[in-house]
Formats: structure tokens, C-alpha cells, sequence
């Protein structure tokens, strides 16, 4: 066998795979949340993180390689999850949690499920927003992003949506951080578990937070 | 000595081509003391005084260290206590009058071959592509003359307690053999004697794994909390470990 198909089409690399894209795209999210808060700041500010961002040529490299991470995920899930089910071809008439050293959750069961909502997620999420509406700032050149924001997040039914997403995302990543430290090579810690499940609770706060706050009191950011 | 009544759902398929369906029993006079396979046992008393065929099931030792046994009892294989094989289960772990339902291993890589009874021979052929030491050892040598560390030891002789039950498969959502072939690698792997064909080893037993149909780890640990003989999934993390390592070592060989 080839050693590169090897590595990657054997149950060990596509669970290799799932966890270094799975991870990296964990790491996006920080800083994605970490950016996006400067709209709390000032609209000055966050228009001119934005631009700073766009304006620099390596941020096509950079939207190659999430793209690239995005769909190396998704498309090693959707195959992970086929073959695994394939596995079982006849489902238990009583299927019961075992307890004890278990550590299935109703994330674990659903990652498929909070992953296609991401994957339906995502582009319209570009969509609406990278390639949404082009406002002209005060200052020439430099889009008006936040007026972008805080229009669409006026809008009740893009924040449920924006809400409901973020809350998925937060049960893929409440499970997704310490299965990808194990499927690494790392035991099972209980710690790093914690902390997994407390970075996905951040990480859906703080982006579902944005939305609300807008819808609440967006006349005043 | 108080005396119980159970209803048991069990799953009757004659063989892997029919099609099954769970059957209504009822076991009466059973004793607390009675192990569940005892219990099957009077159980299957009554239904060949009746003429009917008796409930197939696998055992052999009855006391928990073969690993025949195997059934998945109220949706946990090897039943409700942690640590446990079947046979060594028993019934005052039950409330009286209870419903158990009773079905088998369910796996694509464990064909059914009659009602509770499945074959699980794709173990063997796991163990077959390199779960051994292949080397001439000659007699027992000196226990001394190779020092091992008593916590190396120790985990060594932990992952060699499997008994090749195939519960962690019944448990695993994705039917994922991992937690066996990890416990079957790294009995050896820790040892100083199991590293000259580590590699090998590692790539030919998760490869056959594959090759068998069982699934990927999810790292649910459904399997650790199933096993009989509480085998970490410690040893799955040293399994990725183990491969990647053999699997990136291969690559790289001119
Ligand atoms: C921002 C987006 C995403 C992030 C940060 C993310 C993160 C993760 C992480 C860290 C894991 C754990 C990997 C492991 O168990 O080794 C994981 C697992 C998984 N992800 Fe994602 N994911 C994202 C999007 C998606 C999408 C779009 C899908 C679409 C199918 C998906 C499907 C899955 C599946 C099926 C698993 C579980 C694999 C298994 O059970 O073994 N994810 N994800
Ligand atoms: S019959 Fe041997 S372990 Fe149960």
C-alpha cells in the first residue's frame, strides 16, 4: 500500500485528519471571536481591523488554507461517518449510555449533525457578509463593515439564526476539543476535557453574544 | 431465599440469513445467588420441556476470564455492572419483575450465527497479522535478566487482560474494534521483547481491523466502561500513536 493513502485512508489518519483540521479551525474560531469583539470597541476600530486584514496580500493565502482545513473536515467527516455506520448495519432494539468511564454526551452522538449545520452555515455566513452589501465609510477605501453588522443583526431572524448556529457549534466543540487531543495520541485527561468544554461555552457565548447585544442595544455600538 | 420473576425479551434468528425479532419469555423461581446465564439456563429448561429450540448463547469458563460469553443486556453489553462479563453477572443486580431485554453483539464484522451468538473470528484474524512475538524465546527465561519497570509492568499487564470478549465493539457507536487491537498492541509494545516488530505490528493489526469493517474511535469510551476487565482507552491514544509513527516511519524509508 502506498504509504501516504496509507496514512491518511486508514481508521487511525482520518481521525488524524478530523483532529489537526478539526483543531486548526478551533484555533480560527479564537481569533475569528477575538476580532470580531472590536465591534464592541468602536466602529472605527473594528472598520479598520477589517480593512488592515483584507489590505494584506497573504490573506488569500490564508483563506486558501482555512478553506483548504474547511474541506479536508468536512469531507473526511462525511466519509468517517458513512464508514462507521456502515459498521453497524443492524441497530440494538435498546441501545443504553453505559456510564461509568463513558464520556458519551449528546455531542458526541450528533457530531454529523452540528457539523452539516456548520457546513450549511458557512457560506452563507460569507455570503451575507464578505460578500454582502459594500458600504463606503467616512474614510475613503475603508469598507463600513459595522454598518453591515449591526443592520443584518437588527433583524430578529438573523439573530435566532446566528443564536441557534452558535449554540450547535458549541455542542460540536464541546465534544470535538478533547476527542481531537485523543485521536492525537493523547489520553483521555479529564482536565483537558473541562477545558475543551469550557472553550466551546466561550467560543459560542461570545459569538452568539454579538448578535444579541446588537439586536438589543445596536443603536448605541 | 427470596425467589424472582423476570420478563425477558430475547432475540431469536435462526441464522444469519433469516430475519430476527425479539420473543417475550418468562423466567420464574430464579434466585438472586443465580449468575444471568444460570438464569438462562432454567429458562431454557422450560422451552425444551415445551419442544421448542432453546436460546443459543455463547459460554465457556463461566467465570469471567474466556471471554465467550457475551450479551447485550438491557442496551449495555455485558449488562449494568462495570467490570463485568456476563456470566459473572447476577441476578440480584436485577429488580424482581423486571423487563431485561436481551439481544446480541451487533457488528458487521461480528456476523450473527444464531440468536445470541455471533462470530467473532475477525478477532483472530486480527491477532493472526501480528498480535504475537515472533521470535524464538526458548524456555521461560530469567525474570530478572530483563529489568522492567513496575509501572511499564503494570500497564503492560493491564492491556494483557483482554479477553477478546468484543464488548468494546458491542459498546462502540461505530462498532470500532480499537480498544481490543490497542489492548492486544501494547501488551506487547511496552515490553522490551515486543519492539523489534512494533511497527509492523501496529500498521498489520489496525490494517486488518480495517479490512474487517470495524469502525473509528470516536472517543466516547463507551468501550472502557463496558469492558469486562476495565482496559483504559489509554491504549487506543497509544494505538494512533503507535501507527502514525510506523505509518510516517515507512513513508520516510528510502
Ligand atoms: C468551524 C468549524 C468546525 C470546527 C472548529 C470543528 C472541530 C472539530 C473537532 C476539533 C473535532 C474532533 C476531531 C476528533 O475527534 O479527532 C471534530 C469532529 C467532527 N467534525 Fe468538526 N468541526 C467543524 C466543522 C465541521 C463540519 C462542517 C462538519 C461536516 C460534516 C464536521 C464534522 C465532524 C464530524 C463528523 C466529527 C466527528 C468525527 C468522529 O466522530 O470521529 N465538522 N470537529
Ligand atoms: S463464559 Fe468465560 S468469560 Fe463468561
Amino acid at each position: 500500500m502506498n504509504a501516504l493513502t496509507r496514512i491518511l485512508n486508514s481508521p487511525v489518519g482520518r481521525k488524524v485528519t478530523m483532529a489537526v483540521s478539526g483543531l486548526l479551525l478551533l484555533g480560527f474560531l479564537v481569533a475569528h471571536l477575538t476580532g470580531n469583539m472590536l465591534i464592541l470597541v468602536s466602529k472605527e476600530t473594528f472598520n479598520h481591523y477589517g480593512h488592515t486584514l483584507i489590505s494584506n496580500p497573504m490573506i488569500y493565502l490564508a483563506e486558501a488554507g482555512l478553506l483548504g482545513l474547511f474541506v479536508m473536515h468536512f469531507t473526511t467527516g462525511l466519509y468517517l461517518t458513512r464508514k462507521n455506520r456502515a459498521a453497524r448495519p443492524q441497530a440494538y432494539e435498546r441501545n443504553e449510555r453505559a456510564g461509568y468511564a463513558s464520556r458519551k454526551t449528546l455531542a458526541s452522538t450528533t457530531m454529523i449533525f452540528s457539523g452539516l449545520v456548520v457546513l450549511v452555515f458557512v457560506p452563507l455566513h460569507i455570503w451575507g457578509f464578505k460578500f454582502g452589501a459594500y458600504y463606503e465609510s467616512a474614510e475613503p477605501g475603508v469598507r463600513d463593515l459595522h454598518r453591515l453588522v449591526i443592520e443584518t443583526f437588527q433583524q430578529p431572524a438573523w439573530v435566532i439564526w446566528y443564536v441557534a448556529v452558535m449554540t450547535i457549534v458549541g455542542f460540536h466543540l464541546w465534544h470535538g476539543f478533547g476527542s481531537g487531543f485523543e485521536s492525537l495520541g493523547l489520553s483521555y485527561r479529564k482536565g483537558l476535557r473541562r477545558f475543551g468544554q469550557f472553550l466551546a461555552v466561550v467560543i459560542a457565548g461570545g459569538f452568539l453574544l454579538i448578535p444579541v447585544l446588537i439586536y438589543m442595544i445596536g443603536d448605541k455600538l | 431465599m427470596s425467589e424472582m420473576t423476570f420478563n425477558l425479551r430475547v432475540w431469536r434468528q435462526a441464522n444469519s440469513e433469516s430475519s430476527g425479532r425479539l420473543v417475550d419469555y418468562t423466567a420464574e423461581r430464579i434466585s438472586e445467588h443465580m449468575s444471568f446465564l444460570e438464569m438462562l439456563d432454567i429458562v431454557n429448561d422450560k422451552i425444551i420441556l415445551e419442544g421448542d429450540d432453546p436460546i443459543a448463547y455463547d459460554f465457556d469458563c463461566r467465570e469471567g476470564i474466556c471471554g465467550s460469553c457475551g450479551i447485550v443486556i438491557n442496551g449495555v453489553p455485558h449488562g449494568p455492572n462495570p467490570g463485568t462479563t456476563s456470566c459473572q453477572l447476577f441476578m440480584r443486580h436485577f429488580k424482581a419483575d423486571e423487563t431485561i431485554t436481551i439481544e446480541p453483539w451487533r457488528a458487521k464484522s461480528f456476523p450473527l450465527i444464531k440468536d445470541l451468538v455471533v462470530d467473532r473470528s475477525s478477532f483472530d484474524r486480527i491477532i493472526a497479522t501480528g498480535g504475537y512475538i515472533s521470535c524464538n524465546t526458548g524456555a521461560a527465561p530469567e525474570a530478572n535478566n530483563t529489568p522492567i519497570p513496575k509501572d511499564i509492568a503494570d500497564e503492560a499487564f493491564d492491556a494483557a487482560a483482554c479477553i477478546g470478549c468484543g464488548a468494546c465493539v458491542a459498546a462502540c457507536k461505530n462498532a470500532s474494534a480499537v480498544l481490543f487491537v490497542g489492548a492486544k498492541l501494547q501488551h506487547l509494545a511496552l515490553m522490551p521483547q515486543g519492539q523489534a516488530e512494533r511497527d509492523r505490528r501496529a500498521l498489520r493489526m489496525v490494517d486488518q481491523m480495517e479490512a474487517e469493517g470495524f469502525g473509528a474511535c470516536s472517543n466516547e469510551g463507551e468501550c472502557e466502561a463496558v469492558c469486562p476487565k476495565e482496559i483504559s482507552t489509554k491504549h487506543i491514544a497509544r494505538l494512533n500513536r503507535d501507527y502514525m509513527r510506523a505509518a510516517v516511519k515507512q513513508a520516510l524509508r528510502p
